[in-house]
């Protein structure tokens, strides 16, 4: 068999480890656009190890920073968020040829689809309390304190709406193929009206939503997953972002298909300490759909670029674009009223 | 508009015929065929569909236009306003299309600029309909 992730796992870990490595039940996981994630079991020591390899791709949805996403391990591993052990981070490739990291595997519970209706029952409503709580938790932690401090810039609290803005805007001016009026007005709309200053600096995971956690289908988030866009900013982005309604299962009563939405702030402002400031979370549930957009922008011309072989791109890049018009335009009409 | 159902599908033929991994394993292969499947039944919905979308599009947003004479000073809209859709092919629409849109844009930067808030609330309707027009349905739909 032509396994070169495996033969090359187990030169890389017979090194590291000092002992010989034998790698079994290899296999690619479905669903990210940005790195290639694989299981696999090491067998070192007598011991079997269930593992995970996350390895850039030769061409990435999101233009991200692994080690920012090994140190967000390290930062909330065993500290009350169910973020994976993170084990070795390896910038230069090796034997495996471009960079990756390797995190303990997490055996129990599942992710489910974000597309899919329902997918939570019957333990929603506890799901979205761990789910909104977590949240707050990593919103809440000091960010001084935390192993990301190496890496993650600290933006003054009155600029991370600009920072956020001016990069996202700047994915859609590089990547966009066909005009799109209805994203420019949001950002225009957005310009015109900046928040408030943030009420602290916070990590900022990036991608928390519906579809991005294991659960173990009784209630209990078991794994954050996909913490490559983290970075700190406005605590607010994080909660826009989960609440955005192309996570909601086509639900309008419940946010994340987990919680009304009352309910879901309720659980942040505890777990977070943060006051909810409804003003300001105009302007960053509007952002989270410009985002949004961007990264479906850049999928799109990834596809594009990368000759049409990631049918995940071109899933991205068209069906949840054009959710995310519908969801943008319905918000201007909003503002707009 | 971007990716084209001929994108869509030279994506679906691509996935199709690339020889599954020898280090992804079945489960991943096995998903990737499925997401391709509805990649292709989600592409039969927009082929039927596309160019009627397309036109009513740009009926709509040079519907627009022809209201739009206290922000047209050089006459550009109301020039576009009074033009149709003749060359049905697919590019030919989108081509089209995307010439409205660049329009718009500009029209709307124009409105914010002159503070017309009713003018601007007609625009924000038009982005509705527009988004409607192009709404996808997962998988078989």
């Amino acid at each position: 068999m032509s396994a070169p992730v495996a033969a090359g796992l187990a030169s890389y870990l017979g090194r590291a480890w000092g002992e010989p490595v034998v790698i079994e039940a290899l296999s690619r996981i479905s669903g990210g656009a940005s790195r290639e994630t694989y299981r696999f079991d090491a067998l070192v020591g007598g011991a079997r190890r269930p593992l995970i390899l996350r390895r850039d791709p030769p061409g990435s949805l999101i233009e991200t920073d692994r080690r920012s996403e090994f140190l967000a391990l390290k930062s909330f591993h065993g500290r009350g968020v169910a973020a994976p052990e993170p084990l070795i981070l390896e910038d230069e490739g090796a034997e495996l040829e471009r960079p990756f990291f390797i995190m303990a595997r997490i055996e129990s519970g599942a992710a489910s689809s974000p597309f899919a209706p329902d997918p939570y029952a019957p333990h929603a409503a506890a799901l979205g309390a761990d789910f909104f709580g977590t949240l707050g938790r990593i919103a809440g932690a000091d960010t001084a304190t935390l192993p990301l401090a190496e890496v993650c810039e600290a933006p003054a609290l009155d600029a991370c709406w600009r920072r956020e803005l001016d990069y996202w805007s700047g994915v859609i001016e590089a990547d966009e193929q066909h005009p799109q009026p209805i994203v420019r007005a949001a950002i225009r709309w957005l310009r015109r009206h900046p928040p408030p200053p943030a009420a602290k600096l916070g990590v900022v995971h990036g991608d928390y939503r519906s579809g991005n956690f294991l659960h173990d289908a009784a209630g209990r988030m078991t794994a954050v997953l996909d913490w490559e866009m983290v970075h700190f900013g406005d605590p607010l982005e994080d909660l826009g972002w989960a609440m955005d309604p192309l996570w909601s299962h086509g639900e309008t009563d419940r946010v994340a298909g987990l919680l009304p939405r009352a309910e879901a702030i309720a659980v942040w402002e505890a777990a977070s300490g943060l006051n909810f400031d409804p003003a300001a979370f105009v302007w960053w549930e509007l952002f989270a759909s410009v985002k949004g957009q961007a990264i479906w922008t850049s999928a799109a011309k990834e596809y594009r670029d990368g000759g049409y072989r990631e049918p995940i791109l071109c899933f991205s890049g068209w069906y949840t674009a054009r959710r995310h018009d519908e969801i943008l335009a319905a918000k201007l009409s909003e503002l707009a009223a | 508009m971007t990716p084209s159902v001929r994108e869509v599908l030279q994506g679906v033929a691509i996935a199709l015929s690339t020889p599954p991994s020898a280090d992804a394993g079945l489960a991943f292969d096995a998903s990737r065929m499925g997401l391709a499947a509805s990649l292709a039944m989600m592409a039969a919905a927009e082929a039927e569909r596309a160019a009627a979308a397309a036109i009513a599009e740009n009926a709509d947003i040079r519907a627009l236009f022809a209201e739009a004479s206290a922000h047209d000073p050089a006459g550009e809209l109301a020039a576009a306003a009074r033009q149709a859709d003749t060359d049905l092919d697919t590019p030919a629409l989108d081509a089209a299309n995307a010439r409205l849109r660049r329009q718009l844009i500009a029209l709307h930067e124009r409105v914010e600029a002159a503070n017309d808030a009713g003018f601007e609330r007609k625009i924000v309707a038009l982005y509705v309909r527009m988004a409607e027009g192009r709404r996808m349905a997962l998988g078989l739909g």
